[in-house]
């Protein structure tokens, strides 16, 4: 078969002209994209890939023109020559372009493990920056938030009518807010700069070890109570909270003391104890002092009968005259002992309370050694008439104001104030003496009737019975408050409008 | 198997095969006239292997779907079927006793196959015109680079622009 070589020759020699043009137009556009972005991997790749295939291209095509003309111009001999170094130089460009080829896909993963590395830096790097640009704000915010909270905190701590102490567990006192201060009497927080253990508050010295004990068992002491001794030596029931101290490291030795302090309430409630017992005693005692007035009134009335038809020189006159005696005596006392349970009803008229208090200063007036007794007299002139049964209250006034001429003896002070108080609308009647005071274990009986610490003889006991029956009966309280060695204070509280 | 694999475990067999299919050799070989031939042959087979894991690469990365890639899948595609030609043609002028060219004169060749193989002739032929193959396949990977090179600064532009 003989077929014309020009087409052959024609493809041969154009397609190695284009195959020349084309791999330097590759190459232009791959230096193009190294140059606008140097850093890129695959740009790289393409770069050495383009370049073994413009080797190759060059070396093939420079191969073939050459051998054409060679052959063309009768030089074949020459192409001989040259022909293994053009074919051997080919393979390598192609076997390189195709070695070059292989890595495509490490270079592919790598370059996809740097693009994402670099995102992740990226969004790290935004992050800091961001951070960064807001750190200064977001620290203020902060500050401000503690600021905020801490003196919230702080605030409770403060204001906190409970003491609150943080002790280490040694019970040395670490902190102590103001109501602490107050309740231990101590002048100042800086006092406890002075080495100041809880222990030393405590009338119990083994309380501390107690608490102690009880927070390693339970890990909480919940409203125990115990009793406070003020470094002013008064002593005050209190219920203490006690938690360990849990968050900082520095703070594991550290016990924060919640102490509530229940004087008051127990007083309070030893007061309303003796309300209901005296109440019982009243119902009692008028129960039986009804039922003795009537024999009583027989009595009375038999006896005096017989004292009629007995002169009075008479032996049985005498006899009947002591009968009739110690029956008013016994009718005296059980009128005491209705007025104390309040049976009948106050008479109430609107009266001036100083002036009956002058009446019954006037009227005792002899009984006072002016010389050696001093009374004292503080009127709050602003205290408008009052409703009030007028010869009750002066019972009640001359009771109280004996017993302090009894108690203060031969000399001493006796002062009587009144004050009004129109926000709680009392007026309260203050009779302070400066005697021997009330033994503490007699204070919770002295309203008691027939209670007396007076020689037998001298006082039924029924004294400030009647005057607290008298008082409840006008709506008031009466209440006493005694050191012994230093006197006593009673204070009546009357309602301003009756 | 996966591709991946089935990729591998052929050139391990390849490799494997002419390795232990090489004749005992003295220390030092001579290299006679034929086995530059064989190189050559040998390195259009591994230029083929590599357009071939090219394609490959490009499609199962998906890459082909961008232009700028897909045209440079084609070129690889095109210098893949230019190697098979060339291997082709260098096979065939070794093989005299098949196939028989004779230049007559400049202008003209006598192509002389065994018995009545005219196609094998005329497959001779064509394969001789391989630039058919290769131009259009540098002509793609030209265009593939130059859609490149365009996405790269339009996206330089993009991230540029606020």
């Amino acid at each position: 078969m003989i077929v014309s070589y020009l087409p052959i020759l024609l493809v041969d020699l154009i397609g190695s002209i284009l195959m020349i043009i084309l791999s330097f137009l590759c190459l232009r556009f791959l230096f193009e994209l190294r140059k606008t972005d140097p850093n890129n991997l695959i740009w790289t790749f393409l770069m050495w890939l383009g370049l073994a295939l413009a080797c190759f291209a060059v070396s093939r095509s420079a191969g073939h023109l050459l051998k054409n003309i060679l052959i063309l111009s009768g030089h074949r001999s020459i192409w001989q020559t040259i022909r293994p170094f053009s074919g051997g130089i080919n393979t390598i460009t192609f076997i390189a372009a195709g070695s070059i080829t292989l890595f495509f896909e490490g270079i592919w993963n790598t370059y996809q493990l740097i693009l994402k590395d670099r995102k992740e830096l990226r969004i790290t790097h935004d992050k800091l920056l961001y951070l960064n640009e807001n750190l200064e704000k977001r620290i203020d915010e902060r500050t401000r938030a503690l600021a905020v909270s801490e003196y919230k905190y702080r605030q409770i701590f403060e204001v906190s009518k409970d003491m609150i102490i943080v002790a280490g567990k040694d019970g040395r006192i670490l902190n102590l807010n103001p109501s602490g201060c107050h309740m231990l009497g101590l002048d100042s927080v800086q006092e406890i700069a002075d080495k100041r253990y809880v222990q030393e508050f405590l009338s119990d010295k083994k309380g501390w070890a107690a608490m102690m004990s009880t927070i390693e068992t339970n890990g909480f002491i919940y409203s125990d109570e115990y009793v406070l001794q003020t470094s002013d030596g008064i002593s005050q029931r209190a219920l203490f909270s006690v938690s360990p101290a849990k968050g900082a490291i520095e703070e594991e030795d550290e016990v924060y003391i919640l102490v509530k302090n229940i004087e008051k309430r127990r007083l309070m409630e030893a007061q309303i104890a003796q309300a209901d017992k005296l109440a019982s005693i009243g119902e009692l005692s008028s129960g039986v002092a009804h039922e003795i007035n009537n024999p009583l009134g027989i009595i009375l009335g038999y006896s005096q009968l017989l004292l009629r038809n007995e002169g009075k020189d008479s032996p049985l006159y005498q006899d009947l005259k002591t009968i009739e005696k110690q029956v008013k005596n016994c009718k005296t006392i059980v009128e005491d002992l209705l007025r104390f349970a309040r049976t009948s009803p106050a008479r109430k008229e609107k009266s001036d309370i100083h002036q009956l208090i002058e009446d019954v200063l006037g009227f005792l007036q002899h009984h006072f050694n002016p010389d050696k007794i001093k009374i004292i007299k503080n009127y709050d002139k602003k205290i408008a008439p009052m409703l009030l049964d007028e010869k009750r209250i002066k019972q009640v006034i001359m009771n109280l104001a004996m017993n302090a001429r009894h108690a203060v003896g031969d000399s001493g002070t006796i002062e009587i104030a009144t004050r009004a108080d129109p926000y709680r609308g009392k007026v309260s009647i203050t009779l302070r003496d400066t005697g021997y005071g009330i033994e503490k274990k007699h204070l919770s009986r002295i309203f008691d009737p027939f209670f007396t610490t007076k020689p037998t003889g001298e006082g039924t006991g029924l004294g400030l019975s009647v005057s607290y029956g008298i008082i409840q009966n006008h709506g008031g309280t009466i209440s006493v408050e005694s050191t012994p060695g230093k006197g006593s204070t009673f204070e009546i509280e009357l309602p301003l409008n009756g | 198997m996966k591709p991946k694999y089935f990729v591998s475990a052929c050139v391990a067999a390849v490799f494997f095969g002419l390795f232990f299919s090489a004749v005992p050799v003295l220390a030092t070989q001579t290299h006679g006239q034929p086995e530059g031939l064989y190189v050559h042959q040998f390195g259009h087979l591994f230029f083929l292997f590599s357009m071939g894991v090219l394609e490959f690469w490009l499609r199962s990365r998906n890459l082909t779907l961008e232009p700028g890639w897909l045209y440079i899948q084609f070129a690889a595609v095109l210098l893949l079927l230019w190697n098979m030609d060339a291997f082709l043609v260098h096979f065939l002028d070794e093989q005299t006793a098949l196939l028989h060219i004779e230049k007559i004169d400049p202008w003209h060749i006598r192509i002389t196959p065994l018995g009545e193989y005219t196609s094998i002739a005329v497959l001779y032929y064509l394969g001789k015109m391989d630039h058919l193959l290769c131009v259009p396949a540098m002509f793609c990977l030209l265009l593939g680079l130059k859609r490149l090179a365009k996405d790269m600064v339009k996206a330089n532009q993009d991230t540029d622009t606020p």
